[in-house]
């Protein structure tokens, strides 16, 4: 066909971040104007390499950090040649070159390398156990080094050195950062923000060599230490480099570009060669080379109108901001950030609450700040100083927290290429066209139109500053703001509730008609939600609405990646008996299995089952569900205790085993765990527990609120009590307050947070009469609950529906 | 209508599928997802997230003519099979028809 002859060839060389985000461009401005060849070193699609870090951690999975599927090339006719290398561009003949010898001709060419890892040239260096940190591989490396190794050193104590080391310490490892001069991130803190964020990562359990110039590598094929200028060593079977990145500019080089750090650009881009442009990490544009994102986002958004014959404004420049990403420490930093004798400076240094603020001002113009302990304000300073804004009381007042007086909007002053949402590239221009657009006036609705504030939530208090601005006199602020449970509703969970009761509302279909949902049948986050709530305020009444549950919840079995169910029958407090060993070993034979897991629950996971398997294996162990896959008790993990134990002073395995029978199946806000200890060993882990006991001499504690996710928190303590029956009737009270107050899918940690120790002692504890109505109200929700496998089991139709699968041999008539 | 090149092949009564509860249907080596709306229409789709971590559409959430990927949470039409806004991409959808209660879903033998 014609159009495809006309189409000019675009090569894209490195498939990272920021050759991606300016092809992503492209397509939605011109998706017919170039023939399109992405060539990329890694065996990769393009994936969120900011979020290596959480990999590292294992908080992510490398699946999760995929930004563009291999469909996403597919679909928009990208041929895309991974783990292939570039080696030059020939500019005369106009051609790529790789490593495995392909010629592919251009019209147009964008070297987007990246960066490499600075590896120090230190003796020594060579050796096995010395790693960057960079890519996939990378992490990788470092994942599997963890299982090996306990003694790691990182050099570098920027933010990737430390990202890097918490990650290896969150893998177990004994994790020393050693870092040249005395102050961590000091190309981003001063002294006094520096000094914090070391007390606070020591106190995570990082140890620190500072002021500290690396020598040379000891061991032999292996690292086993570093020496240091001064004759000291440290002892580290692993090494991750992370002293700073270099711009990979082998390209560049190899075909004759002028580059001096990186390749040098104009402000489009431009590279020294016609046609040849260079964006991100790779290039150096007016003397500087760039380390982070948002540079590249802005760069490949002048470049694609550019190369689309989109009229734009020249680059001129970033000003970047540094964000760690580690749990538990909040530090930002932009622009200037040192004392110096043109600044005036305003600081905020609370040692009690552990805050430390600072705006630096040039002619009364915000030009840096720095923020530790308190990173609220971290998106609008930001914003400020990228604008220059003038410094006003209101603005100084909503940074220090002095005034709760809102601060002036700054949205006009943004121009309309701005990015706003980092994450996810979304400029200001597209978010107010959205709001003109779709009429819309929530900032959920612009998440969910745009995309805006999706990922980190970071820019959502800009996100709201356009919205104001663009909808002037119609906006309304609590309406705005106010975060409904869903985007189909701007109703909060509280009225909600309240709706259901007062109204008498019985099923999701009435409360999505009565409560005006825009949404007829509701989506993925309110039908779930809803489902629970009336379950909680109706529980004899509610018929539940199998079509609104989660797949696990659907299925009564948890989905793995491959499609395939685990089943985790219950083993009340952990305790089995030789016989339910033995059928469980013979159904797991039978079936096939593809692995049998101890949980951490104490209990055993048949893992790989089908789903049309799943009635016949339930039928065979004739077992109860362990709800392995609820919004529901789990599991009541118990020490051994004094049945055996010779320091227990409590039955802790029949507190735990009575406790299990009593509140399983029973549906709850979010999953829940107990544990039960027979004394203050506490061997059973009662601090990351929802709920968790400990025995005493003459006494049971009572600790909630606890959690060992991604977001640990250690438990509370709620109160003491003498005797079982009260253990009992405070269990059931706590559970049935936080069932009736608790959000759909709020964890008992996030809601003592939300909600205050104090109020939930006042309810639970103190208040005997509101005690007792609770745990009443429990009993009657407990009579209500229903096995599940049974119910399958005894429901022929029910279980041909939901299990067995429609085989129809093509051929048939 | 196309209907020469495509082949309808009957894969059960209305009354074997549950409103808005996807059921598995497989044709010759095909795997899909077919749904029943609360309106009574009936959708087939290729039993097979578009999303990047992969799985299955059956087991997802269906709000009228939408259905929540089970898996990434984006929202497919159930007509088209395309992802809606913000995210992008395409599940391959089914024609699916119901002559006399049986619901026949159209496959090309290609
Ligand atoms: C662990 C980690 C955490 C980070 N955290 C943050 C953060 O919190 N905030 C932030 O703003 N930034 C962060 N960054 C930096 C951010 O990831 C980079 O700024 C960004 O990825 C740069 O994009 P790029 O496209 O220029 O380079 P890259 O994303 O590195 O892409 C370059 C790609 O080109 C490929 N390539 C190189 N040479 C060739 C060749 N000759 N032929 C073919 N392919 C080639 C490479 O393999 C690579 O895949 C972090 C980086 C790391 C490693
Ligand atoms: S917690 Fe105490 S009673 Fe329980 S096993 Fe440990 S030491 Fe024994």
């Amino acid at each position: 066909m014609n159009a495809t002859t006309t189409r000019q060839r675009l090569v894209v060389i490195g498939n990272g971040m920021a050759g991606i985000n300016t092809v992503e461009q492209i397509l939605k401005l011109d998706p017919q104007r170039y023939e399109i060849t992405v060539f990329g070193s890694e065996p990769y699609p393009n994936y969120n390499r900011i979020q290596l870090s959480y990999v590292l951690e294992k908080s992510k999975s490398i699946d999760e950090i995929i930004l563009n599927s291999w469909e996403w090339y597919r679909e928009n006719g990208i041929d895309l040649r991974t783990g292939t290398t570039v080696t030059r561009i020939d500019t005369d003949s106009r051609t790529v070159h790789t490593e495995d010898g392909t010629v592919v001709p251009y019209d147009k060419v964008i070297v987007a390398t990246g960066s490499k890892p600075l590896m120090l040239p230190i003796p020594g260096a060579d050796k096995e156990g010395i790693v960057g940190f960079r890519d996939i591989a990378d992490c990788e490396t470092m994942l599997h080094a963890a299982k090996l190794y306990r003694k790691a050193a990182v050099i570098g104590g920027g933010l990737l050195g430390l990202e890097a080391a918490k990650g290896l310490l969150k893998l177990g490892m004994d994790v020393t950062v050693v870092h040249l001069v005395e102050e961590l991130m000091e190309r981003q803190l001063d002294r006094t923000a520096s000094l914090m964020l070391q007390a606070e990562l020591e106190s995570q359990g990082l140890k620190f060599a500072t002021g500290r110039q690396t020598a040379e590598f000891l061991g032999g094929q292996r690292v086993t230490g570093l020496r240091f200028s001064d004759g000291t060593t440290l002892e580290a079977e692993f090494v991750v480099m992370a002293a700073g990145i270099r711009p990979n500019t082998e390209v560049g080089r190899a075909s004759g570009l002028t580059v001096n750090r990186g390749i040098v650009v104009d402000d489009y881009m431009r590279s020294s060669a016609p046609d040849v442009y260079a964006v991100g990490e790779c290039g150096e544009h007016r003397g500087v080379c760039y380390g982070l994102v948002a540079p590249l986002f802005e760069q490949g958004a002048v470049l694609a109108k550019h190369l689309c014959g989109v009229e734009t404004k020249p680059y001129e420049g970033s000003v970047v901001s540094t964000q760690l990403k580690i749990s538990g420490v909040d530090v930002f930093s932009a622009g200037e950030f040192m004392d110096a004798p043109d600044l005036n400076v305003v600081r905020m240094h609370d040692e009690w609450h552990r805050i430390y603020k600072k705006v630096l001002l040039r002619g009364g113009r915000i030009v840096g700040g720095v923020l530790v302990g308190d990173g609220k304000q971290a998106a609008r300073l930001q914003q400020w100083i990228r604008t220059g804004t003038v410094m006003t009381e209101e603005i100084h007042a909503a940074i220090m927290g002095t005034a709760a007086a809102e601060a002036g909007n700054s949205a006009a002053d943004l121009p309309d290429e701005e990015i706003v949402c980092g994450c996810n590239g979304v400029t200001k221009k597209h978010i107010v066209d959205a709001i003109r657009d779709n009429g819309l006036t929530t900032v959920d609705e612009i998440k969910a139109c745009t995309g805006a504030s999706r990922s980190c939530g970071g820019c959502r208090p800009v996100v709201e500053q356009i919205l104001q601005f663009t909808l002037g006199d119609k906006y309304d602020s609590a309406a705005a703001k106010k975060e409904g449970i869903c985007g189909c509703t701007k109703l909060t969970r509280d009225e909600v509730v309240a709706g259901i009761q007062e109204k008498g509302l019985l099923t999701s279909k009435e409360v999505m008609h009565v409560l005006g949902w825009d949404n007829p049948e509701g989506c993925s986050k309110c039908r779930p939600a809803l489902n629970y709530y009336l379950g909680m305020i109706w529980p004899a009444e509610h018929q539940d609405e199998k079509d609104s549950r989660f797949v696990n919840e659907r299925m009564h079995a948890n989905i793995q990646k491959d499609g395939t169910f685990g089943v985790v029958p219950r083993m009340y407090g952990g305790v089995t008996t030789p016989e339910d060993l033995r059928l469980i070993a013979d159904v797991a034979v039978k079936y096939n299995v593809k692995l049998v897991k101890v949980t951490g629950g104490q209990r055993l996971d048949l893992l790989g089952v089908s789903k049309e398997d799943l009635p016949k294996i339930w039928e065979d162990l004739g077992m109860p569900s362990g709800y392995a896959y609820a919004k529901a008790l789990r599991t009541v993990k118990t020490c051994v205790g004094s049945q055996f134990c010779r320091f227990g002073t409590k039955d802790s395995m029949g507190m735990g085993i009575l406790l299990e029978k009593k509140f399983e199946r029973l549906d709850m806000p979010a999953k829940f765990k107990l544990a039960v200890n027979g004394c203050p060993r506490n061997c059973a882990e009662s601090s990351t527990k929802d709920i968790g006991i400990v025995g005493n001499e003459g006494a049971w504690e009572i600790y909630v609120g606890g959690n060992g996710g991604i977001k640990s928190r250690l438990a509370d303590l709620l109160c003491k009590v003498k005797t079982d029956e009260e253990l009992v009737e405070i269990v059931a009270a706590f559970m049935q307050h936080y069932r009736e107050t608790g959000k759909y899918l709020e964890r008992t940690s996030d809601w003592i947070e939300r909600v205050g120790l104090a109020s939930v002692t006042a309810a639970v504890v103190e208040d005997t009469e509101n005690r007792k109505a609770l745990a009443a109200r429990m009993e009657t929700a407990l009579s209500q609950v229903k096995e599940p496998w049974k119910e399958v089991l005894d429901n022929p139709v029910l279980r041909q529906r939901l299990y067995s699968e429609i085989q129809v041999p093509v051929g048939t008539k | 209508m196309d209907t020469k090149e495509v082949t309808y092949v009957g894969v059960g009564r209305v009354g074997d599928f549950e409103e808005r509860i996807g059921r598995v249907v497989r044709i010759g080596g095909v795997e899909l997802a077919v749904f029943r709306t609360t309106g009574g229409e009936f959708f087939a789709l290729e039993n097979r997230s578009p999303g990047p971590r992969g799985g299955t559409l059956a087991d997802g959430i269906v709000s009228g003519v939408v259905l929540f990927d089970p898996i990434c949470d984006w929202r497919i039409g159930l007509r088209d099979g395309a992802v809606l806004a913000p995210d992008t991409g395409q599940v391959r959808a089914y024609p699916v028809r119901v002559q006399d209660g049986e619901v026949q879903i159209g496959y090309s033998a290609s």
